[in-house]
């Protein structure tokens, strides 16, 4: 076992050590390698060819990544038949072309490699336990930009992805109140939507402020804060909010709560889309041109550093009273738990949550409008939430990508007529989709009545000891 | 005089019309088991509830170690409805919620057992710990905790060692046979280190033998851990074994208090109990 892993160890080492060095060294051999990949000079017989070659020489001066790709993808599929492009030369560019993918790959093999060492050496186990889930996400997060590199930041995966990370974000927010605090709560949207006006306001370039602002004489707000500390502000005008309504309304129960929440979310929407706040808000119309990001990265790190925040309140002390209100209220105020300040507590972490999300929104958007944060926004989250399994923060997660590829991706076909040779496919039109999706969900819903993880968490450890049981039952039958 | 742990002084609970309970005054000493009694509907868990806070009292007061923490009179509409026979009413409103009495001192286990349905033996008594906590929300998620969350687990572990639930600790609440879930509530009261332990019938539903185990079982903690005992029950057996006094009430009215064995032969209690002959 332990020679197994040693082995194991040296070789990730080597296998990381080969990629990173190797990648990198490519980097700056690029002129050269243009030069032994023309070993016969054709290129300086040939005008358009010289000129193409001199194209990617210059990009490499200036020093642009996607432009050096471009023109060269443009002067070795161009000219292939005259270029050398097998063997050694031809895996050089590969490592060239593939260089941030393959140097991310390199140091998630190192990370490994390191991770295992440790496990090893741990002798109380501790890290033992932590290291495989760790290292589950960061394959996750190589994984993510391996793929954006390979499949490019505008195609339907990465637009899943994106949303998925929001959605589970909200989702997991939304489910720190619903299923481990026991309030049903749903002003999910109104939340999201101060989040992300605020978050818009604050980051649109302040020169751009008059064209985006043309009904209001450029707006009230005439600065730009950074982004980070925008996202920041969103949370706390969420949270902030949620204190006030929570006041009033976190004294009523179940159903009472969820219609003052509900009437909260739709006052909020009517407000942000009054006249008399358009210098601040831009009244009903669009809020653009402000900050958005530029990799899929981004709202993957920040809605998983938010989402590990949410799952280690819910493992604290605080956390635990949380699920005592939820399953006994009367216990847990017997138990000297201060029933207002808790729920408020509550209310107030998942709502600065939903905030953030909903910056994440604004941003994966690029435009913010009040009238988009509807009541059926609320609902798409509750659904989420509970197909995932209320009370599950891993079940959220997955359940919000797998939400949101079956509405984006996986079914789209079915809103386009299909023809099987003469044969047209019965129902297949616009907006069929929904109703295969809504049934889809139905079928979830009846199958897995607590949701796809119930209550519990997705453990590595579960996984691989039911995978080895169910092979050790094939071997005996 | 030596301080009472508790004293009820003239307490009334009206609902509506409906006097559930009036005019009772009682006290509890140190280190006593005392026992409240009396038949279906006297009144007496309702009495239990305004001590913790659950209701307040219409009119009356309750004092924990001299100090004043549930005191009201009637108010409003009840000024008009109220048919208690005390007539002089406490001057002070003091309204306490049942979090703030279990912080005082006094924890409570419920007649029809009320645990943390979905978690483990351990997370229900470990719950109870929260209220010691010094942490604040960013440093418990951070886990700056760790040394008093170290120390509240240790602790928990040590008290289901004492009420021998050590080994069932990491099952659910909810699968335990029904008296291990009373020994499990009782233990999560004692989490939240209370000097005053209130137990509302704690043998209901019980065989005999699992009763008698559980006298045993309260002599234990209350000796082990310094405590004073108030207890509703109706398990005469329980109730005569191990209360050194007893509370008779009927109709919200106190009608008998003293010794086990001086309430056993008093003929209003018999009355109480059996019914009076009709002729």
């Amino acid at each position: 076992m332990k020679k197994t892993r040693i082995t194991l160890i040296v070789l990730f080492t080597l296998c990381a050590l080969a990629l990173i060095i190797f990648s990198l060294s490519v980097k700056d051999s690029l002129p050269g390698l243009l030069d032994r990949m023309d070993a016969e000079q054709t290129a300086t017989q040939d005008d358009k060819m010289l000129k193409a070659r001199d194209r990617v020489l210059e990009s490499i001066r200036e020093g642009d990544r996607s432009k050096i790709l471009r023109n060269l993808e443009r002067y070795t599929s161009g000219w292939a038949d005259r270029l050398d492009l097998n063997g050694e030369i031809g895996l050089e560019l590969f490592f060239f072309r593939n260089g941030p993918s393959l140097t991310a790959l390199g140091l998630f093999l190192l990370a490994a490699a390191v991770a295992m060492a440790l496990s090893v050496l741990d002798r109380k186990g501790r890290f033992r336990k932590a290291a495989p889930p760790l290292m589950l996400i960061a394959a996750v997060y190589t994984g993510v930009y391996i793929l954006e590199n390979v499949v490019g930041s505008d195609s339907m995966l990465m637009t899943v992805l994106e949303k998925g990370a929001i959605f589970a974000l909200i989702a997991v927010s939304m489910n720190l109140l619903n299923g481990f605090t026991g309030l049903f709560s749903l002003g999910q949207a109104g939340f999201m939507l101060i989040g992300a006006y605020t978050y818009a306001i604050f980051t649109i370039e302040t020169g751009t402020r008059p064209q985006v602002y043309q009904y209001y004489a450029g707006g009230l707000v005439q600065f730009t804060l950074p982004a980070l500390v925008s996202i920041g502000l969103a949370g706390l005008a969420a949270a902030f909010f949620a204190f006030l309504i929570g006041l009033p309304v976190l004294r009523l129960k179940s159903d009472y709560l969820a219609i003052a929440t509900l009437g909260f979310a739709e006052i909020i929407r009517a407000v942000f889309q009054y006249d008399g706040l358009g210098p601040i808000t831009n009244g009903s119309n669009l809020l653009r041109k402000f900050a958005t990001y530029d990799t899929v990265l981004f709202p993957f790190v920040i809605a998983g550093v938010c989402i590990a925040l949410i799952a280690l309140i819910i493992n604290s002390t605080y956390g635990r009273s949380f699920k005592a209100i939820r399953d006994d209220e009367i216990a847990a105020e017997a138990m000297g738990i201060n029933l207002f300040r808790h729920k408020q507590m509550a209310f107030v972490i998942s709502s600065f949550f939903a905030g953030i999300g909903g910056a994440l929104l604004a941003m994966y958007q690029t435009t913010v409008q009040a009238a988009a944060f509807t009541s059926a926004m609320t609902y798409e989250i509750l659904l989420i939430v509970v197909i995932g399994g209320m009370g599950s923060v891993t079940g959220s997660v997955i359940a919000s990508f797998l939400f949101v590829a079956a509405s984006e991706w996986w079914l789209r076909f079915l809103d386009n007529e299909q023809m099987i040779g003469s044969f047209q496919v019965p129902l297949l039109r616009s907006g069929f989709r929904m109703v295969v999706f809504s049934v889809v969900i139905m079928a979830v819903v009846l199958f897995y009545r607590k949701g796809i993880m119930g209550d519990r968490e997705l453990s590595i450890k579960r996984l691989t000891s039911r995978l080895s049981l169910r092979k050790g039952g094939l071997k005996n039958g | 005089m030596a301080e009472h742990v508790l004293e009820l002084k003239h307490i009334t609970m009206q609902f509506g019309g409906v006097v559930a309970v009036d005019d009772l005054s009682m006290h509890i000493d140190q280190g006593e088991i005392v026992a409240l009694i009396g038949p279906n509907g006297a009144g007496k868990t309702t009495a239990f509830n305004c001590v913790t806070g659950v209701y307040t009292p219409t009119s009356g007061q309750v004092l924990y170690h001299g100090r004043l923490i549930v005191s009201n009179r009637p108010e409003g509409r009840m000024k008009t409805l109220y048919a208690g026979s005390q007539k002089d009413h406490p001057a002070e409103v003091v309204v306490n919620t049942p979090d703030r009495i279990t912080k005082l001192g006094l924890a409570r286990t419920f007649q029809n057992i009320r645990l943390f349905k979905t978690q483990t033996v351990f997370e229900n008594v470990l719950i109870a710990t929260h209220l010691h906590r010094t942490s604040n929300l960013l440093t418990a998620t951070l886990r700056l905790n760790w040394r008093e969350e170290r120390e509240m687990r240790e602790e928990v572990l040590n008290l289901l060692e004492v009420v021998g639930l050590k080994d069932a600790r990491d099952e659910l609440a909810t699968s335990l046979p029904y008296g291990k879930q009373r020994r499990l509530e009782i233990a999560r009261a004692l989490a939240t280190r209370p000097k005053l332990l209130l137990l509302d019938e704690p043998a209901a539903g019980m065989n005999p033998q699992e009763t008698d185990s559980l006298a045993l079982f309260i002599k234990q903690i209350k000796d082990r851990f310094a405590l004073t005992v108030f207890l509703i029950e109706h398990h005469m057996d329980l109730v005569m074994d191990i209360s050194d006094r007893i509370y008779v009430i009927d109709f919200g009215r106190l009608i008998a208090h003293g010794a086990p064995h001086e309430v056993q032969d008093d003929p209003d209690v018999i009355n109480a109990y059996l019914g009076v002959d009709e002729e």
